[in-house]
């Protein structure tokens, strides 16, 4: 498993990590989104006032169906939500992103609060205002 | 001072987002609606950071790790399924409640297996805030043969500590 994938269900103290286990084995259901999850490995450059709507990230999950970076260009339009860190539940919309920075639209505020192994998913969904 | 006015945006934009209920029962309701509708945010903001998840003999010991490891399937199971209240019971009392929940489940899977069960559901509730928020879900099945399988799934999928 890849150390960020490690690393990440030990910062959130889940015993198994991402279990493919369980209920989610016995029934299977097509996905509802397709999403990624990943793990902030570095906060972007602050601009003028402070505020930072970029980080540096990479995937994590199962290996089998995690990839290694993220699809450059492809995850614009999608919405990000944090689920670890002081911005958990906080949602955005990706403007634009490489295959290991990320950038939200300036129309949901900034991304201030979030912080280095802050865990997030990014879902092929608008973000309902 | 520009300082202080990015906390105070931070804040404001968190306290949007924070949504919890008024009432223990409206918020389970709300966190299934949330499902159904994919709205990963609203599902989340209903949660305690305290939250504990027993599913299906798993646990889920914090809100971050169900958030990524079971939320997602959840969903899944959410959107490709219906979920009809057949019975509930309310009780508790003051700041602590708890919401005893059956369902009868019915959709397909992915390869047209037909889902047709019974889940249980206890919610235990805390409410901060004047708002009611999960600080523990606990979902079975009455379907004996799904409850086995899906804990020997769990125990054979374990990773080694």
């Amino acid at each position: 498993m890849r150390f960020a994938t490690r690393l990440a269900a030990a910062v959130l103290g889940s015993g198994i990590a991402f279990a493919q286990a369980g209920h989610d084995d016995v029934v299977r259901v097509d996905p509802a989104l397709k999403r990624l999850a990943g793990m902030i490995t570095a906060l972007g450059e602050p601009d003028a006032e402070g505020r930072i709507y970029s980080f540096r990230g990479t995937p994590i999950g199962p290996p089998a169906s995690t990839p290694k970076e993220y699809p450059p260009g492809e995850l614009r339009g999608w919405r990000l939500t944090f689920l670890a860190g002081q911005r958990f539940s906080a949602a955005f919309e990706v403007q634009a992103n490489t295959a290991a920075e990320i950038t939200v639209s300036a129309a949901d505020g900034p991304l201030n609060g979030i912080a280095v192994r802050d865990v997030f998913i990014v879902e092929e969904i608008e973000l309902k205002r | 001072m520009k300082r202080l006015g990015l906390v105070l945006a931070c804040l404001v934009a968190c306290s949007a987002a924070a949504q919890g209920a008024r009432l223990p029962a409206e918020a389970v309701d709300a966190f299934h609606a949330a499902l159904r509708n994919k709205d990963t945010a609203a599902a989340l903001s209903l949660l305690d950071r305290g939250l504990v998840v027993y599913e299906f003999g798993g646990v889920d010991p914090t809100a971050e790790a169900y958030a990524l490891n079971h939320l997602p399937f959840d969903m899944d199971l959410a959107v490709a399924s219906q979920w009809k209240l057949e019975t509930r019971r309310v009780g508790g009392e003051g700041n602590e409640r708890w919401v005893l929940s059956t369902y009868r489940v019915n959709g397909k899977q992915a390869d047209g297996t037909p889902i047709d069960q019974v889940t249980l559901e206890t919610v235990i509730l805390r409410r901060s805030g004047g708002l009611f928020r999960i600080v523990h879900f606990h979902w079975s099945t009455s379907d004996a043969g799904f409850q086995a399988r899906s804990q020997g799934q769990r125990t054979q999928g374990a990773a080694p500590r």
